[in-house]
């Protein structure tokens, strides 16, 4: 039972540290909601601005459509701008100076009296974040042509169906939670699966390289308790860390969501209806042997490690390799199957997006779980094996 | 007592390593840290291991508290094996280095009841044995202080206190005093020679031939990771063909 009082001790030991406790709590709780939060606003706020946005448009060939010059005209926050030479057009565009331009060709009348195609050349800059200028000028130009269209098959006493060959009903099975849980379930997991390895960094750090560091690892070598009672100690309490960390991060998203007006109420329902304790239950039965494998695995780098630093500099790009198949696992298209589920942290992944959607396949769902205790169990036996080699734990 | 027999210690170099090291170990894969030594520390008395730096005194010392495994030989520490019995052999023992060894967010208190929990003892002996500490070493007035908040010397007591909360039979002292200013020393020194005093078996590794002649009552003097010289420290002066304790040293270990 030495192991315990090793836990106690670690737990007492890195509580104190406001590093660690900034890293472990405040992090992930007030992070996740400032960063959703202010993601939300900003954009919101932007497109806000762009459509309050008064448009400078130039018009070139009025003559040749004044009602469509005059609808143009009528509209509100748009000034249409004449006496535009056509070849300057560009270059206003490019410059800023228009938002865009609008060129009617001088056939349009007698194309349209003909029933054929009336050429329109808008001109507009891509890049424009919000799209306002092309919208706002394609918004008229259809409910002008729909027009057109109209009278045309009234003079040709043609029912609209003529054009309208299918009446196409989409169906979608998926329920409202499944389509969401697809959708947005794949970057909650990357989320609480980085926060979980950072959660466990700084303790793994500090209770193995820091240890040799300070020189109180050879105070409790040199003690009854057996490297495995050491082991066990500190595995504990990097673990307990790093859900810990993980739960808040999740948690902190939740909280963070409730506070964002931005969030149409309906979303907000199905979040709080997909959020149940069930669910974050189940979820955090994912996250409990990934945290293991991460903290018995992260321990066993930083008692390798002769120092502070040098454990840092191992254990810093491990983030990449962590973040690699959890970004894999928000790709469309990948889905848990019998060798997916097999992969740790994509399983987790891939799980959790599963979870949140509620379609749980009990055979690749086993398979997770047993891949995952695997792996912890491996890196744990690792990381005791790390604890007894005298060339590791004496490497300096 | 320890009794320390026919000892080696072998270390596994890597290609990195070998490299460092020169010619002479281009071809080897081992490098011998320890080679066949042998002596007896006795309860009552103080040891000291002499020897340069690399010697292989640390080595020893840490196989004597189990942290490394013999290569071959053994070592018995108050009637333990250190192989077969290493637990009973770290529970009679109180290993101090020339680090302080200290956790900077713990408090005195809590560092000795950490050591003390590991030792498995009994809360009721735990506080009269830590009360008796605290007294002596004058500890009292810092007890409940962050470690990291105090200076070097309280630092030093508690790192002694941590040393001896136990109350071990077997002392370990990895030169303690290296790097530490004339007082701090002073404490460590005083600290061995109270040992001695409450019949414990000391061994001390120092290169300071200062403190051997102050302390030591056997000497054993490595050189190489081999043993040279190991006998009573009354004998060694009595059989002395040079001038001071350095010269005698580099003499008996043949660089001259």
């Amino acid at each position: 039972m030495k192991f315990l009082v090793i836990a106690k001790k670690e737990m007492i030991d890195i509580t104190r540290d406001k590093r660690t406790l900034f890293m472990m709590i405040a992090f992930p709780l007030l992070l996740m909601p400032v960063m959703i939060g202010s993601m939300l606003k900003i954009t919101s706020s932007q497109a806000k601005k762009a459509s309050l946005k008064e448009l400078r448009v130039a018009f070139i060939g009025e003559e040749f459509a004044p009602n469509l010059y005059n609808a143009f005209s009528n509209l509100d926050k748009l000034i249409i701008l004449d006496q535009i030479p056509i070849d300057s057009v560009q270059s206003y565009i490019q410059s800023e100076y228009l938002d865009a331009a609008i060129n009617i060709n001088p056939s349009y009348q007698s194309n349209l009296n003909n029933n054929s195609q009336a050429k329109i050349s808008i001109y507009y800059k891509g890049t424009d974040s919000f799209g306002t200028a092309k919208e706002r000028i394609q918004m008229v130009l259809n409910q002008f042509e729909k027009n057109i269209i109209k009278l045309r098959l009234n003079k040709l006493n043609l029912k609209p169906d003529v054009v309208n060959a299918y009446n196409i009903e989409f169906n979608d099975v998926a329920s409202k939670q499944e389509r969401f849980g697809k959708l947005a379930g794949g970057w909650l997991p990357y989320v609480f699966i980085l926060f979980g390895f950072m959660g466990a960094m700084y303790p793994a750090l500090d209770l193995g390289a820091g240890e040799k560091e300070r020189g109180t690892l050879e105070t409790i070598l040199s003690s009854p308790a057996s490297r495995l009672d050491i082991v066990l100690g500190k595995f504990i309490i990097i673990m307990s860390a790093a859900f810990l960390t993980a739960f808040l991060a999740l948690g902190g998203i939740l909280i963070g969501i409730q506070q964002i007006s931005e969030i149409p109420s309906d979303l907000l329902i199905l979040i709080n209806e997909i959020f149940t304790i069930k669910t974050i239950a189940l979820i955090m039965t994912l996250v409990l042997p990934v945290s293991a494998f991460f903290s018995a695995a992260l321990l066993g780098l930083s008692i390798y490690a002769k120092s502070f630093k040098e454990a840092q500099s191992i254990v810093t790009p491990l983030n990449i390799v962590i973040i690699f198949p959890a970004v894999i696992g928000t790709l469309p298209g990948i889905e848990l199957n019998a060798i997916t589920s097999l992969i740790p942290i994509l399983n987790v992944s891939l799980a959790s997006k599963d979870i949140i959607a509620g379609v749980m396949n009990p055979v690749y769902m086993t398979e997770v779980y047993l891949s995952l205790f695997g792996f912890a169990a491996l890196s744990l036996y690792w990381c005791v094996r790390s604890f007894n080699k005298e060339s590791t734990i004496f490497r300096n | 007592m320890i009794d320390v027999k026919n000892l080696i210690k072998d270390f596994m170099l890597n290609k990195k390593q070998r490299k460092e090291m020169g010619d002479k170990y281009k071809d080897t894969k081992i490098l011998r840290a320890v080679d066949d030594i042998s002596f007896e520390c006795q309860p009552g008395r103080i040891f000291g291991l002499l020897g340069p730096n690399g010697a292989g005194k640390t080595t020893t010392l840490r196989m004597i508290a189990t942290m490394l495994k013999p290569t071959a030989g053994s070592i018995n520490v108050a009637g333990y094996d250190s192989v077969t019995s290493g637990q009973d052999v770290r529970s009679q023992i109180g290993f101090m280095t020339g680090q302080t060894a200290l956790y900077d967010r713990l408090t005195p208190n809590e560092m000795a009841k950490y050591i003390a929990d590991l030792h498995g003892m009994d809360n009721a002996i735990f506080n009269k044995r830590k009360e008796h500490i605290f007294n002596i070493l004058d500890m009292n007035s810092f007890a409940d202080r962050r470690i990291a908040r105090l200076s070097t010397g309280m630092k030093q007591k508690t790192s002694i206190a941590r040393t001896i909360i136990h109350d071990p039979q077997v002392m370990v002292f990895d030169e303690p005093t290296s790097g530490l200013d004339v007082m701090t020393s002073r404490a460590i020194v005083d600290l061995i020679r109270s040992c001695k005093e409450e019949g414990k078996t000391v061994i001390f590794s120092t290169h300071r031939m200062g403190e051997v002649n102050q302390l030591c009552d056997d000497i054993a003097i490595i050189y190489k990771g081999k043993l040279f010289y190991n006998s009573s420290f009354d004998q060694f002066k009595s059989e002395m063909t040079k001038p001071t304790f350095e010269e005698e040293f580099i003499y008996r270990v043949g660089e001259k």
